[in-house]
């Protein structure tokens, strides 16, 4: 008969009536009146430290009539312990109905072989964890887990250890001290010999061991297509662990551990100053960004035909403009008139720069070349530039804007290509590439844009000539067959033998051909040399001379 | 510790990790032993260790009966100067008076029988005696604390007076360093364990030490006390030292003048012992009020920033008056510094033949030590963590000269100092570390039960209590 039969006697419930305790203990809450109340029901569920004040001493427990707890010392066993003869005690408030009376307070011992079925278990035997480590036969170990460096011996003292001490590596490695086996046969001199030495593990070694053990067992026991993703991804980590790796790692914490406080706060500095850049560059580069597609929003568009035009221009400049007032930036006017879109960015990259800088300069200068630029482009507030400086940055000073308005400075350049026609602008091109000139100027300076302008007139003028002078040549032609027609003719009418004659007007008539073939030869080998010469003699100086040349042989 | 005080209608918000069974942590050094049920907050029973031993075989333990002027009293100590068992029939003794003077209702047996004034030659019949009688512990499993170099056959002997002895019905050996980090709720710290006889660095990771960094030397309180002798002799004019139980009655002298006190006469003056434990008494109490770290930055004898001597600068500070016993006082000014320098610094300390510290064993030099011996990645975290222990600790200025050596020996570091602020929570902080353990529910699977004891013999400590 067990106690639950009795229970089924008694009419009792199943088990034993726990949730009794839990109502016991959560007596009612003295009532408090007034400010008491108020004090203690801030605090909501967290009580607080306010002892309440009690008037009446010790009233109140007579009041309730309510009877002592009773406790017991009550044994129970651990089922976390591996055997489970250890019964501990301790008190435990009596529960209201006692499902065998039996148990004496004299000895002890609730007694009795029957109450030992209830011996409760510790409420702390499911805090008890221990980790799983691989565990492997001989076949498995001679099959797949062979290696050179260790031994059966020592691979399962590290198992042993790693199990003992539930993987914590620090202390593996602390409690480390596998001794190899003695040999057993002293007297074979030559096989001590070989015995290596006691290996001095570091833990890197031991984690490789491990790891590698455990990834094989893993891969043998599930093959890696069936495991789930954490199983695959730790897989994945220990096959991924590289001692090599994780020694140079700790090598390096370790020189980072014995610096000096001169280098710790040196590094710190430097940390902080890279942070900084980091930060400055990333504005930076989103700044050009900004300013890039401001400048290529256009293009984008397709449709720039309207600003094309000096008309096209100033709209363009109104509206920026406007757009800019209601921005409450500085206006444009006021800016160098270097690019339209560049001003208002500039001023804000200009005083933010200008605040950076000021820091800056007293920690170091990386990148400071490229901030003091900004500034002294933009604002007339900047420091005064000096005149070899405004040459080196271009900058010019205007009583007025042109008739056209501001202007990029490119355009300048390439105005007077892109205004030819297509044809004309190829013939351009063909005269550069003959002077071996790109058509984009690759350091477009005022000085060189001037140059290169003065270049670009020279080459219209050039092909000016050289058209004439083709044009002159046709004329030529067209007037010497003429001649020639006429002359054919007036031989017909005095009745003389064409080509039959040969020893006489024959000879003439082929010398005359002989001429006219002459002539069309030098008209046409003209143009060569004059290519050749212009090949050879690049600058506008001596193009200009070859002109000359082409005139004068135009005159002729 | 609870900072509210819990009413019963108020359930307790998260889990309650406790689980009392009564049992006695037990924690033996080399001044004094230490014991108290688990799951209080101080010992219940705290006992000189050393006791007293007569002529006629008789053992007086207790600071009520030892101080007694009796003549012929030897006053020995069961521990060795490394602070483990050396006489281990004496320390059983010596504890189960600590364990049942005050804690158990066990009421010692009949004086013929109880063991303690049995000599050797009837051993046997002791044995009888011991096992018919009512065993000291059966019914509370004990909890025992032990240095970290103690040897195997000392534990393996501790768990049979447990086991045997005391008929315990569990026992588990603790290490006292990892007791008081537990003291001081970490798990994974740098113990700093100043006692009376050692001074004893040791890392701890997970509750288990971590034996290549145990560092130990013998710059603890006794060291201290010879110091002070030695400072005591070398003063001009040279400081008598003498102990409470010699002075009939003093009276008020300025100070540097000598005493003038009547002295008590005894018709056979009690033994060399015991004037030595006396005169270790008035130590104690120099030590208490007097001595005091140099608290840094810096060595006492280097220079600071300014380009000074720190020495100079501790002379301009305002001194202390001690009166000995005999009323003879006088100030002591940068002597009070100089004396517990040698613990920082080895070329500071003053002459004592045999007890020079080497340069490996002062405080800041076994830290290093210790910390160097153990894992790279386990270095920073337990200089976050470390637990200062230990009575000697408590002499003024020692946590802060800590911090400041180990911030210069560690510069990029992040040091963090863990050091009790209530004495007794210094003094018992490895047996409160025990009284936490003993008491939580999570530990009863760690007990060395009986049966396993017999199943395995007295082995199972070592297999068990790592």
């Amino acid at each position: 008969m067990s106690s639950h039969d009795v229970r089924d006697m008694l009419d009792l419930p199943g088990d034993a009536p726990r949730p009794a305790k839990k109502q016991k203990i959560a007596a009612p809450r003295p009532v408090l009146k007034g400010l008491a109340r108020e004090v203690q029901n801030l605090s909501g569920d967290n009580p607080i430290a306010i002892v309440p004040e009690v008037t009446v001493f010790k009233k109140r427990r007579f009041a309730t009539r309510k009877p002592a707890a009773k406790w017991e010392l009550k044994p129970f066993k651990n089922s976390a312990r591996n055997e489970d003869s250890l019964i501990l005690r301790h008190w435990r408030r009596k529960t209201e109905a006692p499902p065998a009376p039996v148990a004496e307070d004299g000895n002890g011992e609730p007694s009795a072989p029957q109450p030992a079925s209830e011996i409760e278990d510790s409420t702390f035997a499911k805090f008890n964890v221990k980790v799983q480590t691989p565990k492997y036969d001989d076949e498995q170990y001679n099959t797949k887990l062979q290696s050179e460096d260790w031994s059966r011996e020592e691979t399962d003292y590290l198992m042993d250890l790693v199990q003992e001490y539930d993987l914590r590596w620090p202390v593996i490695w602390d409690r480390y001290e596998y001794e190899p086996p003695t040999p057993q046969m002293d007297v074979d001199v030559a096989v001590g010999a070989i015995i290596p030495a006691q290996k001095v593990r570091t833990m890197e070694d031991m984690k490789a061991r491990y790891y590698s053990i455990a990834a094989t067992m893993m891969k043998l026991n599930k093959p890696p297509e069936l495991m789930n993703a954490a199983e695959f991804s730790l897989l994945e980590l220990m096959h991924q662990f590289n001692p090599n790796q994780e020694a140079a790692r700790k090598k390096f914490a370790e020189a980072a551990f014995h610096r000096t406080k001169e280098e710790a706060r040196e590094e710190e500095s430097l940390l902080l100053e890279l942070k900084r850049i980091l930060a400055r560059s990333e504005k930076l580069t989103q700044e050009r960004r900004e300013l890039y597609s401001r400048l290529e929003a256009p293009h984008s568009q397709g449709n720039i035909g309207v600003y094309t035009s000096s008309q096209g221009l100033q709209q363009l400049l109104q509206q920026l403009m406007t757009a800019d007032k209601t921005k409450k930036r500085r206006s444009l006017m006021g800016a160098d008139g270097m690019s339209p879109a560049g001003p208002s960015n500039l001023h804000q990259q200009g005083s933010f720069d200008r605040r950076d800088s000021t820091n800056r300069e007293s920690m170091s200068g990386p990148s400071g070349n490229n901030n003091k630029k900004g500034p002294s482009q933009g604002i007339s507030e900047r420091r005064q530039l000096t005149a070899d400086e405004e040459k080196m940055y271009g900058v010019k000073h205007l009583d007025r804007i042109t008739s056209s308005g501001p202007a990029f400075r490119h355009e300048k350049i390439s105005k007077p290509i892109t205004s030819k026609s297509s044809i004309q602008q190829q013939k351009i091109g063909n005269v550069l590439t003959e002077l071996r000139i790109s058509q984009r100027l690759r350091m477009p300076t005022e000085e060189v844009g001037k140059q290169f302008e003065i270049l670009l007139q020279n080459i219209n003028g050039l092909l000016d000539q050289r058209k004439l002078a083709d044009k002159l040549a046709g004329e030529i032609n067209v007037a010497k067959a003429v001649k020639a027609e006429r002359e054919k003719k007036g031989r017909a009418e005095r009745g003389e033998p064409e080509p039959g004659d040969e020893d006489g007007e024959g000879g003439a008539g082929a010398g005359d051909g002989q001429i006219k073939m002459e002539d069309g030869g030098r008209e046409k080998s003209a143009a060569p040399s004059i290519r050749a010469g212009s090949v050879h003699k690049r600058s506008a100086s001596v193009m200009s001379g070859v002109s000359d040349k082409s005139t004068k042989r135009q005159k002729k | 510790m609870a900072a509210q005080t819990l009413n019963s209608s108020m359930q307790p918000t998260d889990v309650y990790g406790g689980d009392e069974v009564s049992a006695i942590v037990l924690d033996p050094g080399y001044s004094s032993v230490r014991a108290g049920f688990a799951g209080e907050d101080a010992p219940k029973s705290f006992v000189n260790s050393h006791y007293g031993a007569t002529p006629d075989g008789r053992l007086i333990f207790g600071d009520n009966a030892i101080h007694n002027p009796q003549a012929n009293l030897e006053i020995r100590n069961p521990m060795s100067k490394e602070g483990i068992v050396e006489d281990w029939d004496t320390a059983t003794s010596l504890w189960e008076y600590a364990i049942t003077s005050r804690l158990t209702s066990f009421k010692q047996a009949d004086p013929r029988h109880n063991g303690l004034n049995d000599d050797n030659k009837d051993l046997e019949m002791e044995m009888e005696a011991v096992e018919e009688g009512e065993k000291a512990l059966e019914e509370h499993p004990l909890l025992m604390t032990e240095t970290a170099w103690n040897s195997v056959k000392n534990r393996e002997r501790s768990i049979e007076i447990a086991m045997e002895s005391w008929g315990c019905p569990a026992f588990w050996l603790a290490r006292n360093c990892v007791m008081a980090a537990f003291g001081s709720g970490k798990a994974t710290a740098l113990v700093v364990d100043v006692g009376a006889s050692t001074a004893s660095v040791i890392g701890i990771h997970d509750g288990l030490i971590l034996k290549k960094s145990v560092q130990r030397s013998n710059l603890g309180g006794n060291w201290l006390s010879s110091q002070l002798r030695s400072l005591f002799a070398s003063q001009d004019p040279k400081v008598e030292l003498i102990p409470h139980y010699m002075i009939a009655s003093k009276t008020p002298v300025d100070a540097g003048a000598p005493a003038q006190a009547i002295y008590r006469k005894y018709e056979k003056e009690p033994s060399e012992s015991f004037r030595a434990l006396e005169e270790e008494r008035v130590l104690t109490e120099f030590k208490e009020s007097v001595v005091q770290v140099w608290s840094g930055p810096g060595r006492l004898n280097s220079m600071n920033a300014t380009g000074s001597n720190n020495l100079d600068y501790a002379r301009s500070q305002p001194g202390r008056v001690f009166e000995f016993p005999d009323g003879a006082n006088q100030m002591w000014g940068v002597e009070r510094l100089t004396v517990a320098e040698g613990m920082w610094d080895e070329k500071a300390a003053l002459p004592v033949p045999n007890e020079q510290p080497g340069t490996k064993m002062t405080i800041p030099e076994m830290v290093k030590a210790s910390i160097s011996a153990v894992d790279m990645d386990l270095r920073a975290h337990l200089l976050q963590n470390i637990v200062v222990t230990g009575g000697t600790t408590l002499v003024n200025g020692f946590t802060d000269r800590l911090n400041n050596e180990l911030m210069a020996m560690y510069p990029g570091a992040r040091i963090k100092i863990q050091a009790a602020g209530l004495t007794a929570e210094r003094r018992f902080g490895s047996w409160i570390g025990g009284s936490i353990l003993g008491s939580l529910g999570t530990f009863h699977q760690m007990w060395i039960s009986k049966a396993e004891y017999q199943e395995f013999g007295a082995s199972v400590v070592e297999k068990r209590c790592k």
